[in-house]
């Protein structure tokens, strides 16, 4: 078996996606919790997100169109039993300090990810185009594809970056060589079985290489750039840094300049303020992942 | 020992030995400290951009956001709290860039930024350890004015 069927061997055997859910267990427990409060933690956080889209498109709750937005999920079900179950199922499959393969602390993923989508939705804003709602999902799960092959898959990501600073390849590049697979297309795949619609798991699977996405999506060009931008202002970074390539395509198409970027970066930092209370309630000391 | 962490636009300064001043995954944002050796009083800022004019109004809110405002604010703090400018020791950190980026280049700008600040000041950078796609994170120990870079796991002294 190759190293690449292997890992997708044992994905396929992954039932939910851990969670930072200290805060949100916390919320459940108390009878007069807030479920708006509820609502902006699981907005927030990839694990809770995905498990929800998983459930809410798996069966009798998706109705005729997919969902690809925690906050259309969450109104749908609307219930704090159910909500507690999506909670409880992301806890469940695996307690880990950290994504090992990555050298990402728990809160340092989520920081990444909330930065992700905070800038991919900034940047439509900036820009002045009409970002799908689905823009802030996609941008915050789209790095999905890391906590499998570091929770579950136990990747050593020491070849992986010795090849790549010592062959000059990008990191994804040096993670298909070695685990037949890069982290990216393992997410779209993984996202795309759990039956989340294409809207997202195509913008997970090429985030890294839009290039290579068959036609255009401006959330896809959105949530590439937002990840660029994430990994500049480095928030969370893992030892992957910054190794990765900008498209040229994508850049041409939202027309951007320094100077958009430049203003979109002083926006998502600013507004990562709002939300740093999340990520204290996501440090490593009080929270499994 | 305190340790006092300094975020993304932002700046921390002390004068007591026993403290360390850290600030944790520079990207592309340029890390810079300053060291006056015989007062014993020393800052770090992490700037996100070079200038700020691309965001004006932030540069009232936080002048820490920007390399030329916010060097230029931390040697204020710095003297006024007893630091003298001929004696202050400055090195830079961080200013990585993406892969293959000669679209955008914010570290490179950052660093630029900092060069052109001290050029125009008649100070000389004593250290730096920026560019590549690699992120890094800075130590500034008070009692010596040592500066530590980590990155990737691996630590060494600028």
């Amino acid at each position: 078996m190759s190293r690449r069927e292997e890992i997708l061997a044992k994905v396929a055997k992954v039932v939910a996606i851990p969670s930072c859910v200290q805060k949100a267990l916390a919320l459940l427990n108390d009878p007069d919790a807030d479920l708006g409060e509820l609502a902006r933690i699981i907005e927030h956080d990839p694990g809770l997100t995905v498990n929800l889209l998983k459930i809410v498109n798996a069966s009798f709750f998706g109705g005729n169109r997919p969902m690809s937005t925690a906050r259309e999920a969450i109104v749908r079900l609307g219930t704090a039993q159910v909500l507690q179950f999506v909670i409880s199922t992301g806890v469940a499959p695996s307690f880990v300090h950290k994504i090992e393969g990555y050298d990402l602390a728990p809160n340092m993923h989520l920081q990444h990810s909330v930065t992700v989508a905070m800038a991919a939705r900034e940047l439509g804003d900036v820009l002045g185009v009409k970002t799908p709602d689905h823009a802030f999902t996609a941008g915050l799960v789209s790095g999905v594809g890391k906590i499998l092959l570091g929770a579950y898959v136990q990747v050593n990501v020491h070849p992986i970056l010795t090849l790549a600073l010592e062959e000059g390849l990008s990191f994804d590049q040096a993670e298909d060589q070695v685990l037949g697979i890069n982290h990216a297309e393992l997410g779209g795949m993984v996202l795309d079985n759990w039956g989340l619609p294409r809207e997202l798991t195509d913008v997970v699977r090429y985030h890294l290489r839009p290039d290579e996405f068959d036609g255009e999506d401006l959330t896809l060009d959105l949530v590439h750039i937002g990840n660029v931008l994430a990994k500049m202002i480095g928030v969370g970074l893992g030892v992957d840094g910054l190794n990765y390539e900008v498209s040229k395509k994508v850049a041409e198409r939202l027309n951007l300049t320094p100077a958009i970027l430049d203003t979109v970066s002083a926006n998502v930092v600013e507004g990562l303020g709002e939300v740093w209370d999340l990520f204290m309630e996501c440090a490593e000391d009080s929270c499994k992942i | 020992m305190s340790l006092h962490v300094v975020n993304i636009s932002d700046m921390k300064f002390s004068d007591q030995p026993e403290d360390v001043i850290v600030t944790y995954s520079l990207g592309s944002c340029l890390g810079v400290t300053v060291y006056d050796p015989e007062a014993g009083i020393g800052g770090m800022i992490h700037c996100l951009l070079p200038t700020a004019s691309s965001a004006r109004d932030k540069a009232r809110t936080n002048p820490f956001m920007f390399v030329n405002t916010g060097v230029a604010m931390m040697v204020r703090k710095l003297m006024d709290a007893g630091a003298i400018k001929h004696r202050l020791v400055f090195k830079a950190a961080g200013g990585a860039n993406m892969r293959n980026d000669n679209l955008f280049n914010t570290g490179a700008r950052n660093f630029e930024s900092l060069e052109k600040l001290l050029a125009r000041n008649g100070i000389d950078l004593t250290a730096s350890d920026v560019g590549g796609t690699i992120p890094r994170t800075v130590f500034l120990h008070l009692d010596t004015g040592r500066v530590v870079v980590r990155s990737l796991g691996e630590e060494k002294e600028l």
